[in-house]
């Protein structure tokens, strides 16, 4: 689909590969051989009807669901069951989720921690960094987010639009090498929408390298590098911005035309 | 006073109080004791109730059927009488009796554990995994606290029955407080004052539990807008604030990372929260 040269500094580079991934729950077969790799600074966004198995391939892409077939491949090492002949390192799920941001589609901050605490949580435990260092870090990645007021504040005091940006700053402050967003804006109400996509498109516009299952076609438009069309547990069609304007696929045009 | 043929005086309860204060410092060292082990026995029923093994899980699912099925105080009796002193063991009364409530109470705190620690959502522990956080970590900082303070209250009255509980021991000769009044009263024949005096200082001991726990909860509370408006001294006020409005000087400073540039027109709606060091909302 896409070509990469591994070897030249200035060529596409993958970051995450996801090879094969087939995934049942029960007798639900909801991802049915998924291919995708994501480049350096790429923005991919995925789209498709419910039940497409567009966040499970999300989920799959951090292991937080593991695949039944087909591995990810992540800074050279292979995670999940995989394809033992082609000898790449094992690696470990925690090794994996440090180096990945997740953003969930209802937040998931920590009801019991201070915003603050939220952000230095996984900096402190995870990375051991020194308490004030890590307050230092999180501070400065909560102004970023436009935040920095409500560090001594609680989730629950917080808007849905302002914990998602929360949620997006304790991302971000792992120094992630790729993010990744669950349909970060369906829990909100429409007219907090606004900030948490000028978050994440400014978050774009540094250069991250992100993977967002999204609704918001607007979005997908504006900042999807490469979209991904999902349906009954495959990629039906894949490319550019011209998706969006003359798909392929009949089921792509359908979906496209209905939520546009 | 004269009732019946009985003069009532409570002269004597104060000149005995020595021997009911012994009954008193027994009773919290049986129940703190015992609750003190029932708590740990409670957390491990927890854990292995939602063990992965079918094995375990069956064998707690059994434990505890078992043993809140039975009297605690035929319970009490036959660990005492139909174990320790028929094998002649070398168990005092009071190993006795703190065994057997332990062994009781882990079964009721198990529970109690048990629905705190799943009625903490999925999205917590996932969250922090995401983090990457290994599981054992994800539980102990983030499900663990949370499942906690859920559990806080009825752990709280668990505390309670402990303490009234603790009385049951008294047939096992334990001089406990119920015992010690036991004692005095068929020694004097003054029941009214006696049991009067017992009841009081129950009832002393309970409430200030109820009240322990009612500060915990409060303590503990997760923080929602009714707590945080109750609370807005102690949550947003003195060293903490101080503390968080430096840590805001030093970020505004030198920009250690560039700020987003976000384009949004109304940011800050809904926003019942109270700025932490009271500076200006920053314009989006």
């Amino acid at each position: 689909m896409k070509a990469a040269n591994p070897s030249a500094g200035s060529a596409p580079e993958s970051v995450v590969r996801l090879r094969g991934i087939h995934k049942s729950f029960g007798s639900n077969h909801v991802l049915k051989g998924v291919d995708l790799r994501v480049e350096r600074g790429e923005h991919v966004v995925v789209f498709g009807p419910s039940g497409s198995g567009k966040s499970t391939l999300l989920r799959t892409t951090n292991l937080l669901e593991q695949p039944d077939e087909g591995s990810v491949v992540f800074r050279g090492k292979e995670y999940g069951p995989g394809f033992k002949e082609e000898g790449l390192p094992r690696g470990r799920a925690r090794e994996l989720r440090q180096a990945v941001g997740m953003v969930f589609q209802q937040f998931n901050l920590f009801p019991h921690l201070s915003v603050l605490d939220n952000v230095t949580l996984g900096l402190r435990r995870v990375k051991g960094i020194s308490r004030e260092e890590a307050e230092l870090r999180a501070a400065a990645q909560l102004e970023r987010v436009g935040l920095l007021e409500k560090i001594g504040s609680f989730p629950a005091l917080l808007s849905g639009g302002q914990q998602q940006r929360v949620a997006i700053a304790r991302a971000l402050v792992m120094d992630p090498a790729v993010m990744l967003f669950d349909e970060p804006t369906s829990a909100l109400d429409p007219e907090l929408v606004g900030e948490v996509l000028a978050a994440m498109r400014a978050l774009a516009k540094t250069g991250m390298t992100m993977i967002v299952v999204t609704h918001e076609m607007g979005f997908a438009r504006e900042v999807g590098d490469f979209n991904v069309f999902m349906d009954e547990g495959v990629i039906v069609e894949a490319g550019g911005r011209e998706i969006f304007t003359d798909a392929k696929e009949p089921r792509t045009r359908d979906f496209i035309r209905a939520v546009l | 006073m004269v009732i019946g043929q009985a003069t009532i005086s409570f002269k004597f309860i104060w000149d005995n109080m020595g021997l009911f204060l012994d009954g008193v410092k027994l009773t919290i060292f049986i129940a703190v004791i015992a609750f003190t082990l029932a708590t740990l026995g409670g957390l491990a029923v927890a854990l292995m109730r939602m063990s992965k093994s079918r094995l375990v899980r069956m064998f707690v699912a059994t434990y505890i059927n078992v043993f809140r099925a039975i009297p605690l105080l035929v319970f009490i009796l036959f660990v005492y009488y139909g174990i320790a002193i028929s094998f002649e063991l070398q168990v005092s009364a009071i190993q006795a009796g703190i065994l057997a409530l332990t062994l009781q109470y882990s079964a009721w705190l198990g529970e109690i554990f048990r629905g705190g620690i799943q009625a903490v959502s999925h999205g917590q522990r996932e969250a922090a995994l995401s983090l990457g956080m290994g599981r054992p970590q994800a539980f102990m900082r983030v499900v663990l606290p949370q499942a906690f303070r859920i559990a806080i209250p009825p752990t709280g009255n668990m505390f309670i029955g402990m303490v009234k509980d603790s009385s049951l021991v008294y047939l096992i000769g334990v001089p406990e407080l119920l015992r010690v009044s036991n004692r005095l009263a068929n020694r004097t024949f003054r029941y009214f004052e006696v049991y009067l005096a017992t009841v009081l200082i129950y009832l002393v001991l309970t409430t200030s539990i109820y009240f322990m726990v009612k500060y915990l909860e409060r303590r503990y509370a997760l923080i929602d807008v009714l707590t945080a408006r109750a609370r807005r001294f102690s949550v947003f006020g003195g060293r903490r604030a101080a503390r968080l409005r430096s840590l805001q000087e030093k970020v505004k400073q030198p920009r250690a990372v560039a700020p987003l540039e976000m384009d949004m027109g109304d940011a800050d709606v809904a926003d019942h929260g109270e700025s932490v060091a009271g500076g200006p909302d920053r314009p989006g």
